[in-house]
């Protein structure tokens, strides 16, 4: 399987040039099945670590932790130049995603210059229970990604925010 | 509770779709493509522009899927390729740290700058931001590592 280990000139499986349009048909008969096997097999190893992920994200916002660590959350929100309802957004980000946060983002009425820096706090942290499982598939720690993302995400936010502020 | 089971049977029904859409295609592309000649130079650019990071040529493709489409389908060629053996766990741990900070650039932050947020911001500085941090991992890691080996080879080691 290891047959794509060193890249240096034409691969034994893909014959280059002349060689390559009479094998055409053998080279997708082997390639295609092999790559809806792989893709199907690495489908249903993601699907398994995603699908209860979403699932515990879905019960945590209907149980109200969301509305809770926004409260924790929002105190820290004035660091990064941000009013204390810019929580939700960014914890319903943490928790589900993007779409959840931008959506939770209409009831709020920030300018330009918070949306910004809103947008890298959750561009940088979001989707933690989703994208954790995928993490930690690789081998990694999905708690430590997450605790990690959403420190660097405030941090670029705060960052990002004086630089914009000195720029004004 | 109905409709928050209403809610996860179409989530999970669209987030599976999406995945499955994505990630066999680009399966059966990396299949079709990988030593390929345009394949491997585009690979071979984008290393020589990540090998800055302390990433090999074997971690370019991941990165550049998940620069590119997101971490779940990275995720999904990571899997495969550890489980080739073509990626040890310290390029895991970079590469990893490179996409958290940032991924699916194309739509992830146009979902933001539709919403009004700066493009130069959520991409450029992202982008910089995310070269910067893994910048700092990997001097930490190389440094803690050497510290390791110094301890584990004893006071006359070296």
């Amino acid at each position: 399987m290891n047959d794509f280990e060193t890249t240096s000139g034409p691969a034994a499986d893909v014959p280059m040039g002349g060689a390559q349009r009479s094998s055409l048909w053998s080279v997708l008969g082997r390639d295609v099945p092999r790559g809806v096997r792989a893709g199907i097999e690495t489908f249903w190893i993601l699907a398994r670590a995603m699908v209860p992920a979403y699932a515990l994200a879905l019960v945590l916002r209907e149980i109200g932790a969301i509305d809770a660590l926004a409260g924790v959350a929002s105190p820290v929100m004035g660091l990064v130049g941000l009013p204390g309802g810019a929580a939700v957004p960014l914890v319903l980000g943490y928790v589900l995603n993007l779409y959840a946060s931008v959506g939770a983002l209409a009831a709020l009425s920030l300018d330009p210059h918070q949306i910004t820096v809103l947008a890298l706090a959750v561009l940088i942290g979001h989707n933690f229970f989703v994208e954790g499982a995928v993490l930690r598939r690789a081998g990694m720690s999905a708690v430590v990604f997450g605790v990690a993302r959403a420190l660097a995400g405030l941090a670029a936010a705060g960052v990002a925010n004086l630089i914009m502020n000195a720029l004004k | 509770m109905t409709h928050l089971l209403t809610q996860f049977a179409d989530g999970t029904f669209h987030l599976l779709l999406k995945m499955f859409l994505i990630v066999v295609p680009i399966m059966v592309a990396m299949e079709l493509f990988e030593g390929s000649r345009p394949y491997t130079a585009l690979v071979h650019g984008w290393a020589r522009l990540v090998g800055r990071l302390g990433l090999t040529e074997n971690t370019a493709a991941p990165t550049l899927i998940g620069f590119l489409f997101g971490l779940a389908y990275a995720g999904g060629v990571i899997v495969r390729d550890t489980r080739r053996q073509r990626i040890t766990r310290r390029q895991v741990l970079l590469m990893s740290v490179f996409l958290s900070m940032v991924h699916a650039i194309f739509e992830d932050s146009l979902v933001w700058i539709a919403v009004g947020a700066s493009a130069v911001w959520v991409v450029g500085f992202r982008v910089l931001w995310a070269i910067a941090v893994t910048a700092v991992v990997g001097v930490v890691l190389e440094a803690f590592l050497a510290w390791r080996g110094a301890v584990r080879a004893g006071p006359h080691g070296g």
